[in-house]
């Protein structure tokens, strides 16, 4: 008793030290982190040359701080512990107003760019004279809701970027940043005004980089009407809406901000007569499995795969004896986007660069399309290495 | 392994104390070598058998100074030898391809870099420093020549100050590596200092050095005057608490195994001179150049001239000691010319003005680490430029708004705050200290399991 009195620290972090350290090795391994969105470290297998070739040693660091027992608890000890210390940001992402959660940004690889534009133009030089090609790039959420950043943070300016790359583009430019503006502006003004029932409108979420179906829709919009074809209306749509709540996104499990507000998904799940995702026919339109998940965005049509295919009877302007078809090559915004196109195409195909394993060539010898969408977020048009397939 | 990572908090550290303190008295050292051994392996396993090579060189040459103490040159070639040897792996390792880079820029020629150097030795020029004092001090017969391999090996790998400090004389252990004792009081005291140590590794260092890393990584591109000025400021307040803190986790550690370390920083920026400030600052690193490059030079006791001389010695070592480039040679030559000021003149007026005297050491030390921190010395004129030339801008809010708190609350812990409180309110601070130090450790270890930013700085020392 006496002891306990006289070195209570000395008993106290042992006993921690100890406790943890027991505790540690005990926890089972966990493959996946719902909270992070991420694989986690498995133990790696020892080898001398490995050792040798200090490869070993970070690996098992990565592990054992990957599997440390209770590390969603940690995690958000600390995330408070950044707020009680008045941070507006952790791991890249930095706290807005309004609940956004948005990216610091503030470099952006301009080789990259150019590069891409080449790739791009030379598309279009191939097949221009063929079929029409637009192309679009999407601006991520704080170069629309800027007035939701904190005050000096200079993140880059997309719009003038996109300014720059405007006349070297060979295809038709669509400029989304009039449209995505309006479409921040029109739902402001209809939460303003909403019933007590009705769902938030948003243009983007506050917890991922994705825009909602909502700016998606709006985007479709403008790329049909730029094509001189009629949008469907997203009223008439209500029949095959639902709400997936609880939504916590991208720029969440980066920053796992204790206090950050989820978001909701609406989901259009269209009438379709067919969907093949990569080769392989898809029961439904969207991934309902992954509705129950936290990444639930990469339900919508299947996430990203090589060529995505999508039949319906949904064509507004459908001519009896002809197939019209659509082109899209997108990153993950495109998830949301393509479906509403089906009622303006009879076929859409939906090409993911990014796990593209098809030609671009071969889809193009192979099938006729009336259009070709070419549509990227900013980031992904600015990061991509993988455009270059577009050239295959 | 680094002190502030899970992996020695949760595994090493509970599994080497325990082992070291189950172990009978007689066999300690040997399982501190063992467990020190495992700790130096698990980061750089390559470069153990030159660590190895060295400790034998300077034992053996201790024996051979011991034997042969009556031939002074017999004694002096091998002094010279086990010197040149040891220097020798630090200078290769460290400065070879300095030299072939100058060479080639000097003389237009194309020698390619090494490659096996491309990594320097993990703490090569602690360990380096910590032998020779063993070494030099025999044959000054200052010290007993040590026999025991274990022991004398046990002081050189002791993994508290192996890879980051202090830089420990073989004086200042050597009758406590023969004998020492471990009492719980000494042990809960080690505790005190090592959490004080991590809490300023991982929740001061760590969180307030990423400002300055992230601006230092847009290139300076769009910076304001005030935001320099900011992020100068992180600067000076990560590599403090980085640095004291890794001392301090060593000391504690020290402290529980039975061992005093010397104390490695003093509160060094309260100083009034940067004359002072050398002396609060890396103290171990600062007496060593003292001890075994400024006196055996003649120190203060030659001319007058040959007095800069040596000083101009000692700060171009210091600098080079910091890293091998040129902006580190600069920053030690910096502190030579503010030094041979204060000798002539300033001190007089520094010691009489005490506003003045601490505006002129933070300023004086901000301008230090400008040169120190940026290692690319085609950037540094323009970030004096942003430092005193006037650029607008309002992204000063943006990092004040991110690091403004935690930068307080580090400037208050810069200042001996917690000593003055535990001599003011001693009661309150016995009840506190148990809360505080419980906070200070889970938040390190939260910041660890999430952690996005925990560089080690010392790799180019």
């Amino acid at each position: 008793m006496q002891k306990i009195k006289r070195y209570p620290l000395l008993i106290l972090f042992t006993l921690f030290l100890f406790a943890t350290t027991v505790a540690d090795m005990c926890a089972n391994n966990r493959e996946f982190s719902e909270m992070e969105n991420k694989y986690l470290a498995q133990k790696p297998a020892f080898s001398w040359s490995q050792l040798f070739k200090n490869q070993y040693t970070p690996k098992y660091e990565t592990y054992i701080n990957d599997q440390f027992v209770g590390r969603d608890w940690w995690i958000t000890v600390k995330s408070v512990s950044e707020s009680a210390f008045g941070k507006i940001k952790n791991n890249g992402i930095v706290y807005g107003s309004d609940h956004y959660l948005f990216e610091e940004y503030q470099t952006t690889d301009e080789d990259r760019i150019e590069r891409n534009i080449g790739f791009f133009n030379e598309f279009t030089e191939t097949y221009g004279k063929r079929v029409p090609v637009t192309l679009s790039v999407i601006p991520s959420s704080y170069a629309i809701l800027g007035d939701h950043l904190p005050a000096g943070l200079h993140n880059v300016d997309q719009r003038a970027y996109c300014e720059q790359i405007r006349p070297q583009i060979e295809a038709e430019w669509l400029d989304l940043f009039p449209v995505m503006e309006q479409a921040a502006v029109d739902a402001a003004a209809f939460n303003a005004s909403r019933g007590p029932n009705e769902e938030e409108l948003l243009a983007y979420y506050r917890t991922d980089h994705h825009w909602t179906s909502y700016g998606a829709y709006r985007a479709y919009k403008a790329f049909v009407e730029s094509r001189g074809k009629t949008p469907v209306e997203l009223e008439t749509l209500a029949p095959y809406l639902y709400y997936l709540p609880d939504f916590y996104g991208s720029y969440f499990s980066k920053c796992k901000l204790y206090s950050a507000l989820p978001d909701t998904i609406a989901v259009y799940d269209l009438p379709v007569d067919s969907v093949t995702v990569g080769g392989e026919r898809k029961p439904t339109l969207h991934n309902a499995a992954q509705w129950e998940v936290r990444d639930k965005h990469a339900g919508l049509l299947w996430g990203n795969a090589d060529v995505t295919v999508i039949k319906s009877g949904n064509n507004l302007e459908h001519e009896e004896g002809k197939t019209s078809r659509v082109l899209l090559f997108k990153d993950s915004f495109g998830n949301s986007f393509a479906p509403f196109l089906t009622y303006n195409y009879d076929e859409v195909y939906i090409v993911d660069l990014r796990s593209n394993l098809t030609p671009v060539s071969e889809l193009m010898e192979q099938v006729a399309f009336d259009d070709v969408l070419i549509l990227y977020n900013f980031m992904t048009f600015s990061s991509s290495a993988d455009v270059a397939r577009i050239t295959y | 392994m680094v002190f502030s990572s899970l992996l020695f908090l949760f595994r090493f550290l509970p599994a080497a104390f325990l082992a070291y303190y189950l172990t009978p008295k007689k066999c300690k050292n040997l399982t501190l070598l063992l467990v020190s051994l495992i700790f130096y392996s698990w980061g750089e396993v390559r470069y153990f058998p030159i660590m190895l090579s060295i400790i034998l060189v300077n034992y053996l040459a201790g024996l051979g100074i011991g034997r042969w103490r009556g031939s002074r040159n017999l004694c002096r070639g091998i002094l010279a030898v086990s010197v040149v040897f040891s220097v020798g792996f630090l200078a290769f390792f460290k400065y070879s391809n300095f030299l072939l880079l100058n060479i080639n820029a000097l003389f237009g020629t194309s020698f390619p870099m090494l490659e096996v150097t491309k990594n320097l030795p993990l703490g090569i020029s602690f360990y380096t420093f910590q032998i020779m004092t063993y070494t030099i001090d025999v044959y000054f017969g200052k010290i007993e020549v040590e026999r025991n391999i274990i022991d004398f090996g046990t002081f050189v790998v002791l993994f508290p100050q192996l890879i980051a400090g202090p830089i420990v004389k073989y004086s200042d252990i050597n009758r406590e590596l023969k004998d020492r004792r471990i009492t719980l009081d000494a042990i809960q005291d080690g505790i005190v200092l090592f959490i004080l140590g991590l809490g300023s590794k991982v929740l001061l260092a760590n969180n307030i050095g990423a400002l300055w890393t992230e601006v230092e990584s847009s290139g300076f591109a769009g910076l304001s005057s005030l935001g320099a000025w900011v992020a100068l400021t992180a600067y000076a307040l990560q590599i403090y608490f980085d640095f004291s803190g890794y001392s301090l986790m060593a000391i504690g550690m020290g402290r529980a195994l039975g061992f005093h370390f010397p104390q490695n920083f003093n509160y060094p920026y309260i100083s009034r001179s940067l004359t002072e400030f050398w002396r609060r600052w890396h103290m171990t690193l600062g007496g060593w150049f003292r001890e075994y490059l400024y006196f055996p030079l003649g120190g203060n006791r030659v001319s007058r001239w040959k007095q800069y001389r040596n000083l101009f010695l000692i700060w171009f070592a210091t600098g080079l000691w910091h890293g091998a480039a040129w902006n580190f040679v600069l920053w030690g030559l910096y502190f030579f010319v503010m030094q041979s000021f204060e000798r002539l003149f300033l001190r007089r007026f520094l010691d009489q003005h005490r506003v003045f005297s601490h505006l002129y050491v933070l300023i004086g030390l901000q301008i230090s680490w400008v040169l120190f921190a940026i290692t690319d010395m085609s950037k540094t004129g323009s970030f004096f430029s942003l430092l005193f030339l006037p650029h607008g801008g309002n992204d000063w809010m943006y990092y004040l708004r991110n690091y403004g708190i935690i930068m307080l609350v580090g400037v208050v812990f810069s200042l001996p705050v917690l000593n003055l409180l535990r001599d003011r309110l001693p009661r309150l601070c016995k009840w506190l200290e148990i809360p505080f130090l419980g906070l200070v450790l889970l938040l390190s270890v939260a910041y660890l399991v999430d952690s996005t930013y925990n560089p080690f700085l010392y790799f180019r020392f």
